[in-house]
């Protein structure tokens, strides 16, 4: 409980009776306020306030109603909850709101950050949370013809508990009836004096979106004039999901929102449990974490490096890169018996540990992959046309990408060296020796520069796992590491039931709050848990790093040709599960 | 149609001349004529050309998309040909997870692709909304779309997509359909298509030496190879 600075500061301004403070198991400040004052005191720490919190990391929602364990909090049926980071104090900031259910509504922040917008969409859709003032207050994730706000405690989870899905011929008019798209609604005109406007309807199901995405383009002619990203379709519901897994349980679930990133995605759910839970994980899980995780960047950005490269019309990369990430799946199989999704990281360590001769493969690997790297520097990166497609396109400025809440290699390609493993390391990076690529020019070639350069950073973190994995146990000693140990067990009635207990409930983490964010592989990926002291979470919010840079893409594609639009998409780098969950 | 596969002959003649053939009349028809049932070649060639619809869902689609490339090459099947427009294509993939907000789209993608088509319901998702009982996912493709093929996985590896294609390919080649809906209205006759877990279960039940999670699997040897 050090960075208190703040809310001294805070206090000083509006005075001490405007704030309530929270403790949190992961000692970010936790203030609570009124909804009359929030206005003002965002705007304040975003830019009065001395080293300000530019960024808006997070906005979302808790409903409150049926929490027990509350100690230290306003009482509310809902709470809005402000992440806000300041990259010059390198700190993060929660500001709560508490509501009621009977005026369940808040002033919106779209004009302070432009980032606001969709996260106040999303908590008034899954929420019914209502932003007074907000441009375009309508669904975001759900169907424009849901009934409900799902993340609502009495809204029913299961899909077996709403009814069979059927999908008659009238039902399926209404649906694409829904879905037409109506540019009054938007504020946008058809024409202007000289030429009509085009609207032309890009996805859901296009090659060119990278899954299911659709993107409504306002044309003249060949030019964007606009964009209206619609998205929702791979609404997975991950976050409602959290509240009737165990703690345990859920960790598959996080395996499948960046379906690229693997274990990348475990790293901070686990690491935000083990938080609440009081366990230290063992140097040797630390490092094996790191290895995996490292990996699974390196496939993530093979497949990106790939497939971009055959958006602008490349097709011979993607399948050297896919080869390449196949030999990474070798050994991910080898280690975790699974591909994709291994769901291999543990609360308290990982599932197993390494087998036999998994540093044969390893150091193949590292043997095999940067002649490739060179090869394909001169196959894209090079390459004449591949510039002349991607240079100058789709630039934005640092501060800009700070307003939006873009991070990962989309805001260090503007030049801005922040990566979290370097400034608030986690999981042991501390111990690592890597450069944090940057590039100055903040278009797609610049992103594209920078995934490339991380990659070599990352096998050079996998070579350091290799020479230096530390002896050890793979699991935490403790309690609550999940499963438990098993020579723990069988020494009387008592260490029996606790193993039973803790391996079919799973364990009971403490009552309390802990977020966690890492460094993944498409930018800030983090999970904010809150615990009841019941062996489920009471409500998990991930906040994933694609949702605000889906956000940012009719920003840096105005003006531009409609070809130009799919590079953007390319270098941007999302997933479509990470960014409707 | 006597057919065979002839190995490449580096340099100097082959001694075994019996690929060559014997140069009669007789052994020239045979290489060159072919007789068949119409119905039996349309199926022969539908088969050994499903063009698959390029959609994809979720991750499901990334291991689909793998089995196109280098090292499972589905080009071997026929099925390398991916088409962009429903129109064109043979089969649609549901790979990945069937969505509410989706659902419409892919029934409407599904009836934009011409007769005949095929539907593979490709990972746990879409065959019956796997680990997501969820507000958002339809319980299983097959609430609205007819499935001929539903492979396992979260998410099928690409060999357990192109064994699924396999599998379409065997159903597609014993398909009877009337050549033309104008002069024929009998209906489609489709094999019957058995369960590959009863189909494999004997074999399956013999194994006795399982891998431990301890020592790497036999595919070292696959990296050998590599070298």
């Amino acid at each position: 409980m050090t960075q208190t600075a703040i809310v001294d500061d805070l206090c000083n301004r509006f005075g001490a009776g405007t704030f309530g403070r929270q403790e949190t198991g992961d000692g970010i400040p936790t203030v609570w306020t009124t909804k009359e004052r929030a206005r003002e005191v965002l705007g304040y720490l975003k830019t009065e306030v001395e080293r300000p919190y530019k960024m808006l990391y997070d906005l979302t929602a808790i409903d409150e109603r049926v929490r027990r364990v509350r100690q230290g909090q306003s009482p509310s049926d809902f709470t809005v909850v402000y992440h806000l980071l300041s990259f010059e104090r390198n700190e993060d900031l929660r500001l709560k709101i508490p509501l009621t259910e009977q005026v369940a509504s808040l002033p919106t922040i779209t004009d302070l950050w432009p980032a606001a917008n969709w996260y106040e969409r999303e908590v008034w859709d899954l929420f019914g949370i209502t932003f007074v003032g907000h441009p375009h207050l309508r669904r975001i994730l759900l169907p424009p013809t849901w009934q409900g706000h799902p993340l609502r405690k009495d809204h029913p989870a299961r899909a077996t508990e709403m009814g069979r899905f059927y999908l008659p011929e009238d039902r399926q008019e209404t649906e694409e009836a829904a879905l037409k798209f109506r540019p009054e609604e938007w504020g946008m005109k058809r024409s202007r004096e000289t030429s009509d406007f085009m609207f032309l309807n890009m996805g859901p199901a296009h090659t060119g979106t990278h899954g299911i995405l659709r993107l409504v383009l306002q044309l003249d002619e060949e030019r964007i004039v606009d964009v209206v990203p619609d998205i929702g379709y791979h609404h997975r519901g991950a976050e409602k999901m959290s509240e009737r897994q165990t703690w345990h349980t859920f960790i598959p679930y996080t395996d499948r929102i960046d379906y690229l990133g693997g274990v990348m995605n475990e790293l901070p759910y686990v690491l935000a449990v083990e938080k609440l839970a009081g366990i230290v994980v063992p140097d040797r899980a630390k490092v094996i974490r790191v290895m995996m995780a490292e990996f699974f960047r390196l496939a993530s950005h093979l497949v990106w490096y790939g497939t971009f490269a055959q958006d602008v019309g490349q097709l011979s990369p993607v399948f050297y890169m896919f080869t390449d990430r196949e030999r990474i799946f070798h050994i991910v199989e080898a280690i975790c018996g699974g591909r994709m999704h291994p769901e291999w990281f543990r609360i308290g360590g990982v599932a197993q540990d390494l087998p036999e001769g998994w540093d044969k493969l390893v150091r193949e690997f590292l043997n095999y992959l940067p002649p490739r790297l060179a090869e394909y520097d001169d196959l894209v990166m090079r390459n004449a046309i591949f510039k002349a497609r991607t240079q100058g396109i789709g630039r934005y400025s640092t501060a800009e990408a700070i307003d939006w809440g873009v991070t990962g290699p989309g805001l260090r390609a503007t030049g801005f060296e922040w990566d979290f493993r370097k400034q608030r390391p986690y999981s042991g990076y501390d111990q690592f020796e890597f450069d944090v690529p940057i590039a100055m020019h903040g278009d797609c070639y610049d992103r594209a520069v920078v995934r490339v350069e991380e990659m070599r950073q990352s096998l050079r973190i996998i070579e350091q796992c290799l020479n230096h994995m530390p002896e050890g146990p793979y699991k935490a000693e403790h309690p609550l590491t999940t499963p438990p140990i098993k020579e723990r067990t069988m020494h009387d009635i008592e260490t029996l039931i606790a193993h039973f207990l803790s391996v079919s409930w799973g364990p009971v983490i403490p009552a309390g709050e802990a977020f966690v964010g890492i460094e993944a592989t498409k930018g800030n990926n983090g999970y904010y848990l809150v615990s009841d002291g019941t062996p489920w979470p009471y409500r998990v919010r991930i906040r994933t790093p694609s949702f605000p840079h889906m956000q940012m893409v009719p920003l840096i594609s105005r003006g531009l040709l409609l070809a130009d639009l799919l590079a953007i998409l390319g270098s941007v780098d999302f997933v479509l599960a990470d960014v409707d969950r | 149609m006597g057919w065979w596969l002839s190995k490449p002959i580096s340099g100097h003649q082959s001694e075994d001349r019996s690929e060559i053939g014997d140069g009669t009349l007789d052994e020239a028809v045979r290489r060159s004529v072919v007789t068949a049932r119409l119905q039996d070649l349309i199926a022969w060639g539908r088969k050994n050309s499903l063009w698959p619809l390029n959609f994809g869902l979720s991750c499901c689609y990334i291991e689909m998309a793998t089995s196109l490339t280098s090292q499972y090459d589905i080009a071997r099947f026929g099925a390398e040909v991916v088409r962009g427009s429903p129109r064109e294509a043979d089969v649609i993939v549901i790979a990945g997870t069937v969505f509410m907000k989706m659902a419409p789209i892919i029934k409407r993608l599904y009836e934009q692709m011409m007769e005949p088509r095929w539907v593979i319901s490709m990972g746990s998702c879409a065959n019956s909304g796997g680990m997501y009982d969820i507000y958002s996912v339809v319980q299983g493709v097959d609430s609205f779309l007819p499935v001929d093929v539903y492979l396992p996985g979260c998410p099928p590896p690409p060999h357990t997509f192109m064994e699924g294609l396999l599998r379409l390919q065997e159903q597609v080649g014993r398909e009877r359909r009337p050549l033309s809906w104008v002069m024929d209205d009998r209906p489609v006759s489709r094999p019957l298509m058995p369960s590959q877990r009863d189909r494999k279960r004997t074999e399956r039940g013999q194994a006795t030496d399982l891998l431990t999670i301890d020592r790497l699997p036999v595919t070292e040897l696959k990296q050998e190879k590599w070298k």
